[in-house]
């Protein structure tokens, strides 16, 4: 695959309506958690409103340059990780550009947004970012293990590191995806996949209560208008390998947003059932639980 | 002869070691090794002797060729007299050093000269 | 031609003349005393050139005019003739240092020293055993005088304690001499060697043995040597010096050579196992002396008891016999009588006192000349003799030996070091508070002492030229760095420049020569470390001894790169781990960590050897290619002692004890050097050995899959270490163990794209780890401070800084855009080839581990609330932010065209893994590189990345234009204003949780086994010890008893 200029609209369009579908996504799975709790929740829009708000409104303060700067690393993650994956099996108009780089590209692009997240959080100076960036970066060690073992397995099971290649693999029934031909990979993967949504039990690095909301406690208007794109975007792009690794991926739209809906409830539901755990709490399940799931893929496939 | 003498000088000798070993006096000391190079001595003469060889002098009795051969090498035995000088001459440095050490110290037990070790 | 009788003449005759003189005559005496000297020294000078120039025979000199048996015979070879130079000359300059006390004692002092002298040349010349007897005794009684020199009280004792053994072995002696003559009929050594050897049995034997043990004890042979020890203590050191280096090593190990002529071939394995005992022994006790001179008998007992090992194995040795045991011969004597030389200039008597030779750097030349002639290191004799020896016992399977000899020399090594490590980092007690002066230089004793330093160079290069490898002072690149020594009154700035154009001239010069793989090596350590040395721009002043050294180490990795045959990558891998060893020393509190770097390293060296030495079969030269062709049951314990022995240098797990201490203390632009630079010349050993032998297999386990394991628990271990690490450049030093796992792991994976990723370790190590040390040590210098909590918010202080540190941990944590990611990339590709599954799971789980130190050591020290004591801080030095602006510009290089450095390698790597090519190697075709696996393409990478970031950044700067920094303090605190940045500042024990949950796994085992095994070892040596109870009797009954056992024992050869 080479670069042609029409790409660039395309990729545009899928950022498009990757925005829409996870602003929308993200409102729905929050008034469902407000419906089971017994309240009304926000109306689907809301985001919008916020979303929209923050743009709006200008800043006159800043702390520094990676301040400044790690709102733009942030973004720059979430988008990259869009366009480094093909969204949509088989389109070359939604296949990004991902002729770029494969698997591999993508899960390492995961943390260019961390990284620049947590410089920035650092020089805000504050001693709640600072702790939110130590929980974080500690518990996602542990948490990302079972993911590269899951990966490490289908690559050896798919034996290739073209995302297109996997999906392509898994094509012609649904018996035929990788959560039925290697499912231990895929529950190693999904458990890790708790782990990086943000939501309980493994959401003590931004733990409201506790130390405001953790990295992002000095951040406001434009620069959380950023921040906020991103945690619209970027887990939609997460869920996006997910799906193309382990669900058959989707050649059109509806099927995308409906597997990348499920893949998202499965977080949901754990996380309105489960209490928050403590890091090191945290690191112990992941490595008892999801990692021995993980190192029977890589073995058995 | 011969027997006795070695014998007596392998008792002296021995009797030199253990007065040598056993003593603390460093005169004492001194004296047994005395004892100990006498019976050397009496060994070195009572064996440097070979039996069946005759002496060294070079006459029609023993031929040149044959020489190394029948006739019995008068040095060893004149060596005792080398061995009794340098034996006497370590004595006396014995002695000599016996005094410093006693200037020193004003005893002459050796295990009080032992600052040295480890 | 001059009668070598006349040195007997001259010695015995001005003796006596000197006894005739009047005591007043003092000037005339010792003009007489170094006169004849003089004249025995030429005589024998003569003679050698004779022999070593013209080939000249062996001459027999008969007293009396007759043939032996009627007559005493001298014998004059080339043997004889170097030895007697070497008594000669080494009484000639003891003559000339103790020219104070000789004039106080008169000439009757002057005359036991010429008779001294003489004796020791009789104990050479002559071929009678019952001469042997009396000269032997001529010499205990001129000791016995020449001790009461020593203004230490304590010689006297030491001197009677020396008359009584000496009484022991004259028994010996005589009884052993008579019962020879006894069933020999002659005295004449030859004479009875020429006799069948029916005649030395039963009694003939037990005479033999007598006068064995009696000539042996005067080489004081452990344990029988207490009186040794504490003549070597209290004599003068110029007399020690000729004790030790004369008497014990050199006419008393001869005499042993010539008797054992009679006993013959049964009576070798007894004196090798004494001289071993005695080697290790006697270095063993070493470890716990703390007074210098007893230390130096310690290890002049260990020396002669390796020398009696040589020639207990002189059976194998053959030709190489003369060139092993006059090289460590030789060595020992300089090295030794120079070093009691020194200890006369030092007044007082503990080891660290020896720290007032610092600011003599002459004198310290001389020290570690000395000690590296003593430790076997090149470019000394000792150095060639200890290679000829172990290749030879290890051709002839005699590994026992092998080992105790190595053994013994890394003891003797260790405490030679650490008294290095003393003299160059002890605080000196100031003159002031000392009565008398701590150090007096005389410059008659200076010139004594300069003469062995002379004489230890021009000897090095003699056995360099009599070897039958290269003469390695013919290495251009080790002559430029000895050039060093001779520039040194040169300011800093012109060495360094130089330096640099130097190694930049040099690379240049013989770029054609290299292939692909040698490229990539030689231009990270000539290249890349010119790079580094713009950084030494900083240092101000002469830097005296870092040039040296830096180009030591340098020359070294330069001659590694080209070495063909085992011989020149051994010495050059000896060299690049000295001048590196001086390297680390420099730094302010590094001396036990730069003693622990030499220990390992020359641990690492002798398996190395060892290794070479097995697998060489007694080949003299040993290409480095021909380690393919070793045979099956020896190749796997070649391969594992080479590998060991290079995975010390890269500090693999359960070696690595010795890095982070030793890279952390450095120097700011050594730590580069020394992490960026010298670990890849182990890896480019194990390449090298890999590429030679691949695979191999011991009892059925796959020692590449070993390794496997510990590159992948390098890689873990050292992440997770380098997370809990306070101070900055211990936590990267600590990330260099887990780099070097990472490296180590993909070339123990065996294959091409393993290889690659391993290559791209190394470029991208050197380039990210050199700059992020520079970046560190300039903040540290800045701050006064390395520990990372006491820092922060220096971002706005020290930007460039900072950005050489942001790019260098995006390319450390493997993110994409920057290089980390190629490594990454191709490992992935890497381990879906290779068979084995399970070790990668811990290479999986390091990648996010050095998220957690990377970001710490940013934040830490660059974000976060700055410390009021910092407000005035400026920016690292120009010098130091130099190089890291190149580094930031080579990684993004690097980055975006990798392909323009490993495209040729990858290529060259091929024919190695030709069993699997068919599925190995990427293709670099246009701008995307493609695996049978996946692609990458790092140019639209790159571009896409950075239209997105500019696009949104250029966004953010627009509607925000009107932002303006805010105060320190200006932060959402509980509705509160935080007061102290160090309250604020959130950096001490950063990753408390992790600790808790993941803590368990680096409890420090490794360091407490090595602590345990040091402790175990100075605790026996400091209990051993005390066998030598200092009681005069008490060493005759040991005496005794030790030729009682050898007795014994010996029925079992």
């Amino acid at each position: 695959m080479q670069f042609e200029w029409i790409q660039i609209p395309y990729a545009l369009l899928t950022l498009f309506i990757i925005i829409n579908f996870g602003l929308l996504m993200n409102a729905f799975v929050a008034k469902i958690g407000a419906r089971v709790g017994r309240r009304v929740g926000i109306p689907i829009y809301q985001n919008y409103i916020d979303l929209i708000k923050n743009y709006g409104l200008r800043s006159s303060i800043t702390h520094g340059v990676m301040f400044y700067l790690a709102p733009v690393f942030r973004l720059t993650g979430g988008v990259g990780l869009i366009m480094f994956v093909p969204t949509i099996y088989g389109s070359v108009m939604f296949s990004n550009f991902s002729f770029a780089g494969d698997l591999i590209l993508a899960l390492y692009f995961i943390f260019f947004g961390t990284l620049g997240m947590a410089l920035g959080a650092g020089e805000s100076g504050h001693p709640h970012a600072a702790i939110g960036v130590s929980r974080g970066l500690s518990q996602v060690t542990m948490a990302e293990l079972p993911l590269a073992l899951a990966v490490f397995s289908i690559a050896l099971q798919y034996n290739t590191l073209s995302v297109t290649e996997i999906v392509a693999a898994q094509q012609g029934g649904v018996l035929n995806w990788t959560l039925f031909t290697n499912p231990l990979a895929v529950a190693a993967a999904m458990l890790s996949f708790l782990g990086s949504v943000m939501r309980p039990p493994f959401d003590v690095v931004l733990a409201p209560q506790e130390i405001p909301i953790g990295p992002p406690t000095e951040y406001h208007s434009s620069y959380l208008a950023l921040m906020q794109t991103n945690r619209v975007i970027y887990p939609v792009a997460k869920m996006v390998i997910f799906m193309n690794l382990f669900f058959g991926g989707a050649d059109n739209w509806p099927v995308f947003f409906l597997k990348i809906f499920l893949i998202y409830m499965f977080a949901v539901f754990i996380g309105v059932v489960f209490p928050r755990f403590r890091v090191e709490q945290s690191i112990r399940w992941f490595l008892i639980w999801a990692v021995p799931i993980g190192i029977l893929a890589v073995l058995v496939v | 002869m011969v027997q006795i003498a070695m014998a007596t000088g392998f008792i002296l000798i021995l009797m030199g070691l253990y007065g040598a070993l056993t003593n603390q006096n460093i005169l004492r000391i001194i004296v047994s090794f005395s004892i100990a190079n006498t019976g050397v001595n009496i060994v070195l003469v009572s064996i440097g002797y070979m039996h069946g060889r005759t002496a060294p002098i070079l006459n029609e009795a023993v031929p040149l060729a044959q020489a190394t051969a029948r006739i019995i090498d008068p040095v060893p035995q004149a060596l005792v007299l080398t061995a009794i000088v340098i034996g006497l001459g370590i004595t006396t440095l014995m002695l000599a050093f016996a005094y410093k050490l006693y200037e020193r110290k004003g005893t002459l037990d050796i295990s009080k000269f032992s600052e040295l070790k480890w | 031609m001059v009668n070598v009788i006349f040195i007997i003449v001259i010695g015995l005759g001005a003796a006596f003349l000197l006894g005739l003189l009047r005591e007043k005559w003092r000037n005339t005496a010792y003009a007489l005393t170094l006169g004849s000297l003089l004249a025995m020294a030429w005589i024998a000078a003569r003679w050698l050139l004779f022999f070593a120039v013209d080939g000249g025979a062996t001459f027999e000199i008969f007293t009396a005019g007759t043939a032996p048996p009627f007559a005493i015979n001298l014998r004059m070879g080339i043997t004889e003739s170097v030895l007697l130079l070497l008594v000669i000359l080494s009484g000639l300059l003891s003559a000339i240092y103790m020219s104070k006390s000789l004039y106080r004692l008169g000439g009757r002092a002057m005359s036991v020293l010429l008779v001294f002298i003489m004796a020791l040349c009789g104990i050479i010349l002559t071929r009678d055993i019952f001469n042997l007897f009396v000269f032997f005794e001529l010499a205990v009684i001129a000791t016995a005088g020449l001790l009461l020199i020593s203004e230490n009280k304590q010689a006297l004792s030491a001197g009677f304690k020396y008359l009584i053994i000496s009484q022991l072995v004259s028994v010996f002696l005589l009884i052993g001499i008579i019962f020879t003559y006894h069933v020999s009929g002659t005295l004449n050594i030859d004479g009875i060697a020429g006799l069948s050897l029916d005649m030395m049995k039963g009694i003939g034997s037990l005479a033999f043995f007598f006068m064995l043990m009696a000539i042996l004890t005067e080489a004081k042979p452990f344990p029988a040597n207490g009186w040794a020890l504490d003549i070597y203590e209290s004599a003068h050191p110029a007399f020690s010096a000729l004790f030790s280096a004369a008497m014990a090593g050199s006419a008393a190990v001869y005499a042993v050579d010539k008797l054992l002529l009679i006993g013959g071939q049964q009576w070798l394995p007894v004196v090798t196992a004494i001289g071993l005992l005695s080697f290790v022994a006697a270095n063993l006790l070493a470890l716990s002396q703390t007074h210098d001179r007893r230390t130096l008998g310690y290890s002049s007992v260990g020396q002669v008891g390796l020398i009696l090992a040589i020639i207990g194995q002189r059976d194998i040795l053959g030709d190489s016999y003369l060139f092993i045991a006059g090289g460590i011969l030789i060595s020992h004597a300089v090295a030794k009588a120079g070093l009691y030389w020194i200890s006369g200039l030092i007044n007082q008597r503990h080891l660290t006192d020896w720290a007032v030779l610092r600011g003599h750097p002459l004198l310290i030349l001389a020290f570690v000349s000395f000690i590296a002639m003593l430790s076997g290191l090149p470019p000394f004799p000792s150095f060639y003799a200890k290679w000829e020896l172990v290749m030879i016992l290890a051709s002839e399977n005699r590994l026992w030996i092998l080992a105790f000899v190595l053994i013994g020399s890394l003891l003797e090594a260790s405490y030679l070091f650490r008294w290095f490590g003393y003299i160059i980092k002890r605080e000196r007690v100031q003159e002031e508070e000392s009565e008398s002066p701590l150090l007096s230089l005389a410059s008659h004793k200076l010139l004594v002492i300069f003469s062995a330093l002379a004489i230890s160079w021009g000897l090095a290069y003699l056995w360099g030229e009599l070897s039958a490898h290269d003469n390695l002072f013919y290495a251009l690149p080790l002559l430029f760095a000895l050039s060093f020594l001779l520039l040194e009154w040169l300011p800093a700035w012109v060495k360094n420049t130089l330096a640099i154009a130097g190694m930049v001239y040099y690379f240049v010069m013989s770029y054609s020569l290299y292939d692909p793989l040698q490229i990539i090596f030689a231009a990270i350590f000539l290249l890349g470390g010119a790079v580094i040395l713009l950084a030494s721009y900083h240092v101000h002043g002469r830097r005296m001894g870092f040039y040296p050294s830096a180009m030591l180490m340098f020359a070294g990795l330069t001659l590694l790169v080209v070495a063909e045959d085992s011989f020149q990558f051994f010495a050059a891998w000896e060299f690049l781990t000295i001048g590196s060893y001086f390297m680390i020393l420099r730094g302010k509190h590094s001396e036990p960590h730069a003693l622990s770097y030499i220990i390992f390293s020359l641990g690492g060296a002798f398996l190395i050897l060892a290794g070479f030495a097995l697998a060489a079969q007694g080949v003299t030269l040993f290409t480095l290619e021909s380690l393919a062709h070793v045979a099956a049951p020896i190749a796997p314990w070649v391969f594992l002692l080479l590998a060991i022995g290079f995975m010390t240098k890269t500090a693999a797990i359960g070696l690595h004890i010795w890095l982070p201490g030793a890279h952390a203390e450095a120097e700011t632009d050594v730590s580069p050097m020394v992490s960026g630079i010298l670990l890849k010349a182990g890896l480019f050993g194990i390449m090298m050995l890999l590429m030679n032998m691949g695979k191999q297999q011991l009892y059925g386990i796959e020692l590449t899959f070993i390794m496997l394991w510990i590159g992948a628990l390098s890689a873990f271990l050292g992440n997770l270490m380098a997370v809990f690490q306070e101070d900055a450049k211990r936590l990267l030093a600590y990330s260099s163990i887990g780099q070097m796992g990472y490296a180590l792991f993909g070339l123990a994976l065996m294959n091409q794209l393993g290889w690659l990723m391993a290559l791209m370790f190394v470029i991208n190590h050197y380039i990210y780890k050199s700059m992020l040390f520079l970046s560190v040590g300039g903040v540290a210098k800045r701050t006064g401070t390395r520990e990372m909590y006491k820092m922060g918010g220096l971002i706005a202080m020290m930007p460039f800084s900072f950005i050489a540190v942001l790019i260098g941990i995006i390319a450390v944590s493997g993110v994409p855009p920057l290089s980390g990611f190629g490594g990454r990339w191709v490992f992935y590709n890497a381990i879906l080839s290779s068979e084995y599954r399970l070790p990668m799971m811990l290479i999986f789980i390091s990648g996010p581990i050095a998220f957690l130190y990377l970001f710490r050591l940013i934040h830490t020290i660059f974000l976060g609330q700055l410390k009021d004591e910092h407000r005035q801080i400026k920016e690292a030095p120009f010098w130091i932010i130099l190089p890291q602006m190149i580094y930031v510009a080579a990684l993004m290089v690097f980055a975006v065209v990798p392909g323009l450095v490993l495209r040729k390698v990858d290529a060259y790597l091929s024919p190695f893994f030709a069993e699997t090519a068919a599925k190995s190697g990427l293709n670099w075709e246009g701008l995307t590189i493609t695996s049978n696996y996946g692609y990458w393409s790092p140019i639209p990478i790159m571009v896409i990345i950075a239209i997105i970031f500019g696009l949104l950044f250029v966004w953010l700067l627009f509607v925000n234009r009107k932002a303006q920094k805010v105060k320190q303090f200006n932060i959402v605190y509980s509705a509160e204003r935080p007061f102290r940045p160090e309250t604020t500042h959130f950096a001490w024990n950063f990753f408390a949780p992790y600790r808790k949950a993941m803590g368990f796994l680096i409890q420090p085992f490794v360091t407490r086994f090595w602590e345990t095994l040091t402790d175990f070892l100075h605790t026996v040596a400091d209990l051993f010890r005390r066998f030598y109870t200092g009681n005069g009797q008490t060493y005759a009954i040991q005496l005794l008893a030790f030729v009682v056992i050898v007795y014994l024992f010996r029925v079992e050869f």
